[in-house]
C-alpha cells in the first residue's frame, strides 16, 4: 500500500495510541467529577492543555478548548464570535476557498442576515493582504482565513493578513490551521484564535482543538454542563485530548525534519510530473510541500484514481458535486482554471512515514496506467 | 381467548394439478426457511394449506414474514377447536368478544360433509348464539368483523384476519433466470418482482474497472442481501468487461455503442445462463426509460439470444419503481453516492432506434467473438449466502462448475 491521502488523515502514531490505550486504562474519571479520582482527570486535563501551548510556543494568554475535531472548532469560533459580537458590527469576511466547515458556517450566517464577503484569491490560492485591506470597514467583527488550502497546499502569509486585520480594533482573526499545523512555521501568537484536528497530524479521529485568546468569549453552541470554560459542553475526553496533546508534541518536535522530508518527496514528484505533458501542476511552488495537487489534460482523473486504487495507491480525487451533479473542485475554480481542469485534478497529499521510494513506485503506476487509459 | 394457529392458503398452486405435490412441498421447506428463527413453531400440510402451530410465540412478526414468502395466497390466523357445535360456538363466541366493532357476520365452510349440520345452518346458529350472548348486531354486507368457520375432518378452524401473501409459486418451481444486475435503483426491484412469482435468481454484473468503481460490488452485495430474504444464496457472476467496452468504443460509431455494448452483455449473460442451467435472462429495464431502452433498441438487444428476457418493470414507470425499491429497503443501497467513472461511455447522441443490419455491420468490423470467451471464462463470483458473502476468483471456479453439474443430475 502506498497512502498520500494523508491529508483526509493519517495514521495514529505508536505514541498516540499508547497514550489514549493507557488513560482509558488508568483514568477514565471525569474530570468534572469532584472527588480525588476526578481531580486527577481534571488535572491530566489542565496538563494536556499547558503542554499544547507549549509545543506551540504559546503564552498563557490563551486557551485551549478541546473539540471533536475541527468542523466543530470552525464553527463554534465562526458562529460563536459572530453572534457574540454581533453588537459591534455584521460584516464577517472569509474567502472563496475555505474548507466547507468554514464556508457552510458563514452560508448560514448569510441567511441569518450577516454582512458576509467572500473574498477571491490570486492564482496561487491564496488571498493578496491588499484585497483583504480593501474590504474591511468598520462595522468588520471577524476575518477567517485558512493558514495552508487542504485541496492545493496553497500558503497564505499569515502575518501580514493578521496584521490588516488588527489594524481595526473591532475585528477577531480567526485562521483554520488542519493542514498547517505540525507543517510550517506560523506566527500563532499574531493570530486570535485558531482551529486544528488531531487526525491530520497521526492522532485520532475526533479529537481536535480551538485555541483563543483569553479576552475573547465564545457564544456557546452545544448548551449544557460547564465544560471548557462554558464554552462547549459535554463530558470531557481526557484521553483523546491527552493523545492530541502527544500528536501535537510529536508533530511539532521535529517540525523542520518532517517540512525537509516531505520536501525531498514533493519537489522530486513536482520535477517529474511537469515533465509529462498529460498534466497540468495547480499547486503553487512556495505552497505547502505535503500537498502536491495536478490535473490530467485529457484523461478521467477519477477513472486513474480508480485505476491507482487497484494498484494499492491511495490518492485523492474531488468528490464534492456542483449544482449538475458534476464533481468539480470550488477551490480551483475559485483560482481561475478552467472546468475541465477543475472536475479532473488529483491531490497527493504526504506525512513523514512516506519515501522517496513510494514516489517513484507511484510515478511508474502513474505513467503506465496513464498509457493504458482512454482519453475523456 | 387467542389465536394458536397460522393457517396457510395455497391460492394459485390449486390450478396446478399433479404437480401439487412437489409444489407444497417446495413451499413447506421455504416456509421453514423464512421462519428459522423461530425453533417452536411446528408445522403440518396438507392438500389444501399448511399449518403452523404458534406454541405461544407472537404471531405479528411471522406473519410479516410469510407475506414474503413466494406461493403463499392468503394467511389467517386461526383457533383451532373442537367440532362439537356446543364447544364450537363457546369458542367463536370467546374469539368474537376479542374483536373490535359493532357488527359482525359468520362464513361456514363444510369440507368434512359427514358434520350433521349444513354450511348455512352453522352460519345461522352460530350468529344467534353470538346474537344472544353479546351486544353485536349482524351486517352480512359491511359487517366490521368477519367470522369465518371451516370444518374439517381433524377441526373446525376458526378465524376473523387474514392477510394476503405474495402469490405466485413457491421459489424454485419455475426455474432459474439470470438477472442483469447493475447497482442502480431498478435491477434490484426486478429481481425481487422474479422472486415473489417464484422464479430463482442468478446474477450477472459488467465491470469495466477502473471506468467504473469497486465501490459497486460494495452495493451489489448489500443489495443481494436484502434480497437473501426472498432467496437464501444468490450468486453473482462478476463478469470483466474493460477490453470489450473499450474495444466497443474504439471501433463503433458513437450512436450505435451502448446498443453494441447491450448486445454483449446478452451474448455473455446467455453463454453463461446455459452453462449455469438458467431458463431465461432478465433485466431491470422500463420500455422507453432510457434510449438502450426503447421497443426498437429490445428488438437489436434480444436478436443475440433465443432465451426468453423477463423484463419485470417495462410498463412500471420510476416513481412505482422507486416506491418498491424503498419498501424492499433496496433504494437507500442504490442511491449511495459514489463516483461513476462510467461516464466515458455515455454516447451524447445515442441511437433509440437501432437497426439490427447495422448492428451487425459494425460488429463485422471488430473481433468481439474472443473478446466475449475471454470475459466468460474470467468471471469472477460472489454468493451471498443469508446476508454474508464470499467471494471466489475465477481460478477457484474449477470445483463450482463441477458441483453445477451435478446438481443438474
Amino acid at each position: 500500500m502506498i497512502y498520500f491521502d494523508n491529508a483526509a488523515t493519517t495514521r495514529p502514531s505508536l505514541a498516540v495510541l499508547e497514550c489514549f490505550e493507557k488513560e482509558n486504562e488508568q483514568c477514565f474519571a471525569n474530570p468534572s467529577s469532584r472527588h480525588a479520582y476526578g481531580r486527577e482527570a481534571y488535572r491530566k486535563l489542565e496538563d494536556a492543555r499547558l503542554s499544547i501551548l507549549k509545543s506551540l510556543s504559546l503564552s498563557n494568554d490563551y486557551r485551549v478548548l478541546f473539540t471533536s475535531g475541527a468542523s466543530e472548532s470552525n464553527n463554534l469560533a465562526i458562529k460563536g464570535i459572530a453572534k457574540e459580537y454581533l453588537r459591534r458590527g455584521k460584516r464577517i469576511i472569509t474567502t472563496q476557498v475555505e474548507h466547507p466547515s468554514v464556508l457552510e458556517a458563514f452560508r448560514s450566517l448569510e441567511k441569518e442576515g450577516f454582512e458576509v464577503i467572500y473574498l477571491p484569491t490570486k492564482e496561487d490560492g491564496t488571498v493578496d493582504p491588499e484585497t483583504l485591506k480593501e474590504n474591511m470597514n468598520k462595522e468588520t467583527i471577524l476575518v477567517s482565513i485558512m493558514a495552508t488550502n487542504n485541496e492545493t497546499g496553497s500558503n497564505n502569509d499569515i502575518l501580514a493578513l493578521s496584521k490588516i486585520v488588527h489594524s481595526f480594533p473591532k475585528a477577531f482573526f480567526h485562521v483554520d490551521v488542519t493542514q498547517a499545523i505540525g507543517k510550517r512555521d506560523l506566527p500563532y501568537s499574531s493570530i486570535d484564535l485558531f482551529s486544528f484536528s488531531g487526525h491530520k497530524i497521526h492522532g485520532l479521529k475526533g479529537t481536535g482543538a480551538l485555541i483563543l485568546k483569553k479576552n475573547i468569549t465564545l457564544l456557546r453552541q452545544i448548551d449544557g454542563g460547564d465544560q471548557e470554560y462554558f464554552f462547549r459542553a459535554g463530558t470531557d475526553n481526557l484521553p483523546g485530548d491527552e493523545a492530541l496533546a502527544v500528536a501535537l508534541e510529536e508533530a511539532t518536535k521535529n517540525l523542520q525534519d518532517n517540512i525537509a522530508h516531505a520536501k525531498e518527496i514533493s519537489s522530486f514528484l513536482r520535477e517529474e510530473l511537469e515533465k509529462n505533458d498529460e498534466i497540468l501542476m495547480n499547486s503553487p511552488l512556495e505552497g505547502s510541500p505535503f500537498i502536491l495537487n495536478f490535473s490530467l489534460k485529457r484523461k478521467k482523473a477519477s477513472v486513474v484514481t480508480e485505476a491507482l486504487s487497484h494498484e494499492g495507491i491511495y490518492v485523492s480525487s474531488v468528490s464534492a458535486c456542483n449544482s449538475k451533479g458534476e464533481p468539480i473542485s470550488y477551490v480551483l475554480e475559485a483560482m481561475g482554471f478552467s472546468k475541465e481542469r477543475a472536475m479532473n485534478s488529483i491531490r497527493l497529499s504526504f506525512s513523514r512515514e512516506n519515501t522517496l521510494e513510494e514516489a517513484k513506485t507511484f510515478l511508474n503506476t502513474l505513467q503506465n496506467i496513464l498509457e493504458r487509459t482512454i482519453n475523456r | 381467548m387467542n389465536y394458536d394457529h397460522i393457517m396457510i392458503h395455497y391460492g394459485e398452486l390449486s390450478t396446478k394439478g399433479n404437480n401439487k405435490r412437489a409444489f407444497i412441498k417446495e413451499l413447506g421447506k421455504n416456509i421453514r426457511h423464512a421462519l428459522k428463527g423461530y425453533s417452536s413453531l411446528e408445522y403440518h400440510s396438507d392438500h389444501d394449506h399448511t399449518y403452523i402451530t404458534l406454541n405461544g410465540e407472537d404471531p405479528k412478526p411471522i406473519i410479516s414474514l410469510l407475506e414474503e414468502v413466494a406461493g403463499i395466497q392468503r394467511i389467517s390466523l386461526v383457533y383451532k377447536s373442537e367440532k362439537d357445535f356446543e364447544t364450537l360456538a363457546k369458542n367463536a363466541l370467546g374469539l368474537i368478544q376479542n374483536e373490535e366493532g359493532k357488527t359482525f357476520k359468520v362464513i361456514a365452510k363444510r369440507i368434512d360433509k359427514t358434520y350433521p349440520k349444513h354450511s348455512f345452518d352453522i352460519a345461522c346458529d352460530l350468529g344467534e348464539y353470538i346474537l344472544k350472548n353479546t351486544d353485536l348486531s349482524v351486517d352480512v354486507h359491511k359487517p366490521d368483523i368477519s367470522l369465518h368457520v371451516e370444518i374439517r375432518a381433524e377441526a373446525a378452524y376458526l378465524y376473523a384476519h387474514s392477510y394476503r401473501g405474495a402469490g405466485g409459486y413457491p421459489l424454485g418451481m419455475n426455474g432459474k433466470v439470470m438477472m442483469l444486475l447493475s447497482g442502480g435503483i431498478d435491477s434490484p426491484v426486478a429481481a425481487y418482482l422474479l422472486l415473489r412469482r417464484g422464479i430463482r435468481i442468478e446474477c450477472i454484473h459488467f465491470a469495466a474497472p477502473p471506468y467504473t468503481s469497486d465501490a459497486v460490488l460494495d452495493k451489489l452485495k448489500d443489495i443481494l442481501a436484502k434480497l437473501n430474504i426472498y432467496q437464501a444464496d444468490i450468486r453473482l457472476n462478476i463478469v470483466p468487461f474493460t477490453k470489450l467496452q473499450l474495444a466497443i468504443y474504439q471501433n463503433v460509431e458513437e450512436p450505435y455503442c451502448i446498443t453494441i455494448m447491450r448486445r454483449m452483455m446478452f451474448r455473455i449473460a446467455d453463454k453463461l445462463a446455459k452453462s449455469h442451467h438458467c431458463l431465461g435472462l432478465a433485466t431491470g429495464e422500463s420500455v422507453g426509460q432510457v434510449a438502450s431502452q426503447t421497443l426498437d433498441s429490445m428488438i437489436a438487444i434480444n436478436d443475440v439470444t433465443n432465451y426468453p428476457i423477463l423484463r419485470p418493470l417495462a410498463v412500471v414507470d420510476k416513481i412505482a419503481s422507486i416506491a418498491m425499491a424503498e419498501k424492499i429497503g433496496t433504494y437507500e443501497i442504490s442511491v449511495r453516492p459514489f463516483e461513476d467513472c462510467c461516464t466515458i461511455f455515455k454516447p451524447k447522441r445515442p441511437k433509440t432506434k437501432p437497426k439490427i443490419s447495422e448492428c451487425e455491420y459494425y460488429e463485422k468490423h471488430f473481433e468481439w467473438e474472443s473478446l466475449v470467451d475471454e470475459a466468460v471464462k474470467n468471471v469472477s463470483v460472489i454468493i451471498v449466502k443469508d446476508g454474508v458473502s464470499t467471494f471466489y476468483q475465477h481460478d477457484d471456479m474449477q470445483d463450482d462448475d463441477e458441483e453445477n453439474k451435478s446438481e443438474a443430475e
